[in-house]
């Protein structure tokens, strides 16, 4: 029986802007019972659940943000970690929350469904992901994704009166647990293989594995590998694990799909890259680069394909949501090819001296990580505040007609949305383009030509979709008897901090990428 | 003949076994309910496999690692059913063939 292990307060120290989001949501669930008197009072009674949320976000961003200068180690007995890797896509994930909350506001109020159980839920939902961020056990990895996907279930089925978004509920929470259940039995399969849980425990044990040419466990290790990969392809929406994607996103509440197309896809991409950064290198090489080129390539080319088609503009985010997946995979992808790159599918082999770097891969994802969450959240606001309460039941509230003459009726929109979408489409000189440059420089360097030349052709699929929602607010005239939501502050702000980041980081880059140098190695890889 | 003895092979077997049902069943089911039931299958057939192995080794990860499942799968059930019901309200129905508002 081994001792009771004493912790320190250097351990609690990564758990903090998940204790800080956690209790913001328990205090906004407890605020609601003694609120109920007053409820019929005013409107402004309820403006201070958002602003709280977005205080509980930016605390909790700001403590991510100041761990990313301590030194990265092992805490809790190595079942967690503290590295400046995960302690960014914390900070990445408030940013997200703290704008969902802020368009959640408007959104809610012209619905009548205020309540603080969203927004408690949307802050249980960020802790979670905060917490599979820094998880390096197989165990803490399950838990932590479910407390992130069951707060999502109920978020996409929240206004359950209208059949869309319990339909949006229903398939996400069975394909969810779906996917979940594969994660489980992967880990299951690994922990059978190998004794252990712990992801570096694993890794050395699968090295020994697969030193040992006449191992009987290498086809229960690959078994289990893929089943962890599908679970976690099914949470970033990869093809062909996409197909919940665009119901979902279509039909739950757009603050909502907004924080799920942002920061549950951050932190499942953070946990896929730990994992794999564990399992992968032990494995035989080819391995994790042919299953995360096959992943970009089909997610790419079928979500950009899939988009074109689109008149509804929530559905064709939702599809846009899933090729950015495609090129996050790139940047996976290129993660691996330095372990041995002579002989692998798809690399080819550049002059000598050119040296492929993991750091720079990672610091890549990073960025787009960040780029797509100010861009998403931002497209995603503006089909919010033209969403209208009676169009739901009917389901064209999103058609791209919506979008007709919205120059002129509201410049400010119009202008951002713009924005939005030509830094989705990757054109410079915007966030998305800078993104899109720092992936395909990292596998470029890798050596993954084909799969570079692949995203550059289906990025170039994308400008269509993407240029006709510009077309159809700067070109269209509007339509006769039109009526728009009254503006909402939250919204605005939001649109206004949304658009300034996918200018800012667009022209200057460098305010942030020199932040990331320490985020280019997870600790113990 | 002597009746071999249950070793851990027979309960990764029957794990295994549970897993395939379950997937079976998520993807031909139509039921919502059976489709839910498929589900807490899989999950259990991983706790199958914690379990034998943490037996068979004398190793705490795995009975630690089971007992977190079920307390995940419950929480999952609660929500899981809530939504259900939901939309059984809405529609109903729990048949998956009739829930099908949104497509391409």
């Amino acid at each position: 029986m081994p001792p009771i292990p004493n912790l320190t307060a250097a351990d609690f120290l990564p758990l903090w802007p998940a204790v800080v989001l956690s209790l913001a949501g328990m205090v906004l669930l407890l605020s609601e019972v003694f609120l109920k008197a007053t409820e019929r009072e005013g409107e402004s009674v309820r403006t201070y659940q958002a602003v709280f949320t977005v205080g509980a976000a930016v605390l909790a961003g700001g403590l991510a943000l100041s761990l990313t200068f301590e030194p990265a180690r092992a805490v809790f007995l190595a079942f967690a970690v503290l590295d400046p890797f995960s302690s960014f896509i914390t900070a990445v994930a408030c940013l997200g929350l703290a704008l969902t909350a802020l368009l959640s506001d408007g959104f809610l109020r012209q619905r009548q469904a205020e309540r603080g159980e969203f927004y408690a839920l949307l802050l249980f939902a960020t802790a979670g992901m905060s917490l599979l961020a820094l998880s390096n056990e197989l165990i803490m990895l399950f838990v932590s994704l479910e407390v992130m996907s069951i707060s999502t279930y109920a978020l996409a089925a929240y206004l359950r009166r209208g059949p869309r978004p319990t339909e949006a509920g229903f398939k996400y929470f069975i394909l969810g647990a779906f996917s979940s259940a594969l994660f489980l039995y992967g880990a299951a399969l690994l922990y059978s293989a190998s004794g252990t849980t712990h992801l570096a425990g694993l890794a050395s044990e699968l090295g020994r594995i697969f030193a040992d040419p006449s191992s009987d466990r290498r086809l229960v290790v690959y078994c289990g590998m893929a089943l962890v990969a599908a679970g976690l392809a099914f949470k970033v929406a990869a093809v062909p694990f996409h197909m919940w994607a665009p119901d979902v996103y279509e039909g739950a509440p757009t603050p909502v799909t907004a924080l799920m197309s942002v920061g549950v896809k951050a932190a499942s991409f953070a946990a896929l890259v730990r994992v794999f950064l564990a399992i992968g290198r032990h494995v035989e090489p080819q391995v994790p680069v042919l299953l995360f080129s096959t992943l970009a390539i089909l997610t790419m080319v079928l979500g950009n394909l899939l988009a074109l088609p689109q008149r509804n503009v929530k559905r064709m985010l939702a599809y846009s949501s899933i090729s950015h997946a495609g090129y996050l995979l790139v940047g996976v992808t290129a993660l691996f090819v330095p372990q041995a790159r002579a002989g692998l599918p798809g690399v080819t082999v550049l002059a000598a001296g050119t040296r492929a770097d993991q750091a720079d891969a990672l610091r890549a994802i990073l960025f787009y990580l960040l780029t797509y969450t100010v861009t998403a959240v931002g497209a995603f606001g503006v089909v919010g505040a033209l969403e209208r309460r009676e169009d739901e039941t009917r389901g064209f509230g999103w058609d791209v007609d919506r979008f007709s003459g919205l120059a002129q009726r509201r410049p400010g929109w119009a202008v951002a949305m713009a924005a939005f979408m030509l830094s989705l489409g990757g054109i410079p000189p915007l966030a998305g383009f800078m993104g899109k440059l720092l992936v395909f420089r990292a596998a470029v360097d890798s050596g993954l030509l084909m799969l570079v030349v692949v995203g550059v052709l289906t990025s170039a699929v994308g400008a269509y979709y993407y240029l006709r929602v510009v077309v159809y607010m700067f070109m269209r005239p509007p339509p006769e008897q039109a009526t728009l939501a009254p503006h909402q502050w939250g919204t605005e702000v939001a649109l206004a901090v949304t658009a300034a980041a996918v200018v800012l980081l667009g022209v200057a880059p460098g305010l942030v990428t020199r932040w990331l140098g320490p985020a280019g190695h997870l600790f113990g890889q | 003949m002597q009746p071999s003895p249950v070793d851990i092979q027979h309960y990764l077997l029957l794990a295994a076994l549970l897993f395939c049902i379950g997937v079976f069943g998520v993807l031909v089911r139509r039921n919502a309910l059976v489709v839910f039931m498929s589900i807490e299958l899989m999950l259990n057939a991983a706790n199958l496999t914690f379990l034998a192995f943490a037996r068979d080794r004398l190793d705490d990860a795995g009975h630690l690692a089971a007992l977190f499942v079920i307390a995940v799968a419950a929480a999952e059930a609660a929500i899981g059913l809530a939504i259900i019901i939901a939309m059984f309200r809405n529609r109903g129905t729990v048949n998956m063939e009739d829930i099908r508002t949104m497509k391409y």
